[in-house]
């Protein structure tokens, strides 16, 4: 009754009176949010005391800060964790590199051209893209390793590289076609009026238009190559030196196996190229991660 | 005149070539090879033999199968309750908080360990639940109570696996349920207020009727995703002990890569993907979708 009276009565009143009670206080929302990232951020504060440690201090002490830090022996971990992981880095810097680019040219210019022009079986060919979303990795893992094989590819970077822009592009295509169907065609009505041919509409006009969202592509396909590891690990198996950061990490984990200052020195490390790029476009992240959604 | 014409049509076909050079070998040559050979006895080199429905025979036969199944079918369920139910709560409380700086800065909180590469993360969490030296155990003991075997029991590695990345907030399905939830209208929230509902009522009222399609994509996503996991079974157990963490993924590896039976793996993979397809035709037909609000 009384809830049916103020509804009634509408906002004018509702201000009259003293605030609606909150059951909830903001505080306790804050302290809850605290102790849950307390416990998310655990392993990874245990990998940075750890890796402050020499042996001797993680036997006396394993999992709590062993005071007073020996900078040394900080300066040592790293320096082991370093050399073991940074040839692992380059590589990954590469494979991941070069697919990025591969795969922004691709996927933008072939949006571009689904996007803005018309021709004889478009759509079909558009859902012919469209429909390898679906095809999963279990299914082509073993066929695409036996196709490398016989392309000679195998063993070289290549065997990653081009995988990687064929099946970049495709998510990538999905995501600039609609953004770029959705652009006014008046900008290329303007451009086309003034002379320009089809490449200066894409390098003038539809890139720079759809530079937020190729970010967001870019967020999403660096976390994927940079931690793709069944693939690498199949594909360059027979040849040290090429393996890329995961399967490095594999390894270096074995090779560290007791030592365990330099090996979570080395994890920091390999946390390292990921996090400069988080710190430089953290809000590309979280709207690239959040628009999971677009996927189906 | 006419051959400009042409041209005009021709070129655009011609823009695609890149595109489609890549996706006719990368793209559709590789599913259609698994067809094709999970007919055949096939080391994915040289020999290959048809031998009719063999590998899928021999899978049903398989009681190493049988077990991955199983173990495949307790890993998703309970991947998609704690890959859900704690991201919504943390959603939910993000909604709560008033200061929208705040609730920025702990978006960003929870997505930051995303820069730490995956591998380390299991490697991390394997240290941490090692037997005889791990954190886990360390506590445990030092508070008298008894230590897990962890990953070296075959009764205890399966859920050792569930166990992994405590508290199981996904940072991404935390982004996309807080998207769901900030779209609500303002007004309901108010008037869920006027009302005197309790947060319980609000919740199972308004809130989770209309984020029902992020949902349903967090389901589809965490069945197609969980289905094929085996990276982690990969790194730190290989199956075993004694097949228990065995599961269908993993076989299809260890069958091409180990045994060089790139035939039955095909067929493995075929398999897997037609069961994905199935659970997303579903979900997607039979879960009811989204209410739409109207104001």
């Amino acid at each position: 009754m009384d809830a049916q009276v103020r509804a009634n009565v509408g906002v004018a009143a509702v201000s009259k009176r003293k605030p609606v009670r909150r059951r909830w206080p903001d505080w306790k929302s804050h302290v809850a949010m605290w102790i849950l990232l307390a416990l998310v951020f655990l392993p990874l504060g245990e990998m940075v005391i750890i890796s402050l440690k020499s042996p001797y201090q993680y036997q006396a002490q394993p999992f709590g800060v062993s005071w007073p830090i020996a900078w040394a022996t900080v300066v040592s971990n790293f320096q082991g964790g370093w050399q073991a992981i940074s040839p692992y880095i380059a590589n990954s810097l590469l494979y991941s590199g070069a697919s990025l680019i591969g795969v922004l040219l691709l996927a933008s210019f072939t949006a571009f051209v689904f996007a803005r022009f018309r021709f004889a079986g478009k759509e079909v060919l558009y859902y012919a893209v469209i429909a390898l979303l679906m095809v999963p990795g279990v299914l082509t893992l073993v066929p695409q390793y036996a196709l490398v094989h016989h392309l000679g590819l195998l063993n070289t970077r290549w065997a990653l590289i081009l995988p990687y822009w064929a099946g970049g592009q495709v998510f990538g295509i999905f995501l600039l076609r609609s953004f770029l169907g959705g652009i006014a065609e008046e900008y290329f009505e303007a451009a086309r009026i003034d002379g320009a041919g089809d490449w200066r509409l894409y390098w003038n006009i539809a890139l720079p238009l759809c530079r937020p969202i190729m970010a967001t592509l870019a967020i999403l396909n660096v976390i994927g190559t940079w931690n793709d590891l069944v693939w690498p690990m199949v594909a360059l198996a027979g040849k040290p030196g090429l393996e890329n950061l995961t399967v490095g990490l594999t390894m270096f984990q074995q090779e560290f196996f007791t030592n365990y200052g330099p090996l979570m020195a080395g994890y920091i490390i390999a946390s390292l190229p990921l996090l400069l790029l988080f710190l430089v476009a953290s809000r590309q992240f979280i709207e690239g991660l959040g628009s999971g959604s677009l996927k189906i | 005149m006419v051959g400009w014409r042409n041209w005009a049509g021709i070129r655009y076909y011609l823009y695609l070539i890149p595109t489609f050079a890549l996706l006719v070998v990368f793209g559709y040559y590789p599913p259609i090879s698994a067809i094709y050979h999970s007919f055949f006895r096939w080391d994915g080199i040289l020999a290959s033999q048809f031998i009719g429905f063999g590998n899928y025979v021999r899978m049903l036969h398989s009681g190493t199968m049988a077990i991955a199944a199983a173990n495949i079918l307790k890993l998703i369920i309970w991947g998609l309750l704690a890959g859900i139910l704690p991201a919504l709560g943390v959603a939910e409380l993000l909604l709560s908080i008033r200061s929208q700086r705040a609730q920025y800065w702990y978006r960003i909180l929870l997505v930051a360990p995303i820069v730490v590469p995956g591998v380390v993360g299991l490697l991390l969490w394997e240290f941490l639940m090692d037997p005889n030296y791990g954190f886990f155990n360390t506590i445990l003991a030092a508070v008298h109570l008894p230590t897990f075997l962890f990953f070296a029991s075959p009764q205890q590695a399966l859920y050792s696996f569930m166990f992994m990345g405590f508290p199981w907030i996904s940072a991404v399905n935390v982004l996309i349920l807080l998207a769901g939830l900030m779209n609500i209208s303002r007004d309901l929230f108010d008037a869920c207020a006027l009302d005197g509902a309790t947060w319980f009522q609000r919740f199972v009222r308004v809130d989770f009727p209309l984020i029902i399609g992020q949902v349903k994509l967090l389901i589809i996503l965490g069945l197609i995703g969980g289905l094929q996991g085996f990276t982690a079974q990969l790194i730190i157990t290989q199956g075993g002990p004694a097949f228990s963490t065995e599961v269908p993924g993993l076989m299809m590896y260890q069958s091409a890569f180990t045994y060089q039976q790139m035939g039955y793996a095909s067929a493995i993979g075929l398999v897997m993907f037609v069961v994905i397809l199935i659970l997303t035709i579903i979900n997607m037909k039979y879960v009811r979708t989204s209410v739409e609000y109207q104001p």
